[in-house]
């Protein structure tokens, strides 16, 4: 009988494929049932050109489906950090800048309800924290020696 | 590069799958919108909520309309337009009925937050809207464009 051996660091690779995976895909249901809100949110951010407001309120959520879906399930991991990482940044970016502008937008991150608070500080820290995994993920995957951590060893 | 093959295939996959959805939707948006600053604010019958500086300014000389300041207190403490209520949209459940109990649903009720593209305001709108009242109107940007429009 094969014998798996887990060490801290697979425990802990997988501890953070499974948080980032969860969070992706609870972030995309609202989003994806409801597409029209959404835009408005993408649009309220005030930074992507119109013509792609739309396209993007209908394409994000669906890749923060499949990228929940590849981390919980563990496959493709070269390419799902690399997009995590960019995705993650750009929310806490636009979050950012549009606080360092004053404006009073909401989140729009995991609901389109236009009862939710709008975002501050404790939103942009929220999406900081989210990551610490990501960056933990892209550095294991890409520039840690031992690969094994993506599969644990049998 | 193994992480790049992956990263089109991501992309690939979601970008089909939000594109083949989107189009199966009944309400299905186009792929390539028009957006405009003024084009998300609409009563759900289609109806514009948008009301200019200078029709604003009219109907506050005239004493004919309500402003209704949909930023926080401590944003209306620093300022707002002379005579406006104070309805913090975070607040609009708590604190509706004693701002609006005495202002009929026939009245011009004009909502404002600060921002070119704040959202309570409209948000505030609709909600008042909903409520019965259907003379609202929204001041897009209304605090910033009434300090320009004073000065």
């Amino acid at each position: 009988m094969k014998k798996t051996n887990w060490n801290y660091r697979s425990i802990l690779f997988l501890f953070s494929r499974l948080i980032l995976g969860c969070v992706f895909i609870y972030a995309c249901f609202d989003k994806i049932l409801h597409p029209a809100a959404f835009s408005k949110a993408v649009y309220n951010y005030q930074i992507l050109p119109d013509a792609f407001i739309n396209l993007t309120a209908i394409v994000l959520p669906w890749l923060e489906l499949v990228l929940g879906f590849v981390f919980i399930i563990g496959i493709w991991m070269h390419g799902a950090v690399v997009i995590s990482n960019l995705l993650l940044t750009m929310f806490t970016v636009a979050l950012l800048f549009n606080l360092a502008r004053g404006l009073d937008i909401s989140c729009g991150c995991f609901s389109t309800s236009a009862m939710e608070s709008s975002a501050n500080i404790w939103t942009v820290l929220q999406h900081g924290l989210f990551l610490v995994p990501a960056v933990y993920l892209l550095f294991m995957v890409y520039f840690s020696r031992n690969c094994d951590v993506l599969k644990p060893k049998t | 590069m193994k992480g790049l093959w992956q990263i089109s295939l991501i992309l690939a996959i979601s970008a089909g799958l939000g594109i083949i959805s989107n189009a199966l939707r009944p309400d299905s948006l186009r792929l390539f919108g028009e957006w405009s600053s003024e084009s998300g604010l609409t009563t759900p019958t289609g109806e514009c909520l948008i009301i200019s500086l200078s029709e604003a300014e009219k109907l506050f000389a005239e004493n004919a309309a309500i402003f209704i300041d949909a930023r926080s207190n401590e944003d209306f403490k620093k300022g707002h337009i002379p005579g406006a209520k104070s309805l913090p949209w975070q607040d609009v459940d708590r604190r509706f009925i004693e701002v609006i109990e005495d202002v009929s649903p026939d009245m011009i009720i004009i909502t404002y937050c600060d921002g070119e593209s704040c959202k309570p305001s409209y948000n505030l709108a609709l909600f008042l809207f909903d409520m019965g009242f259907k003379n609202v109107r929204v001041l897009a940007n209304g605090w910033s464009v009434w300090q320009e429009g004073k000065r």
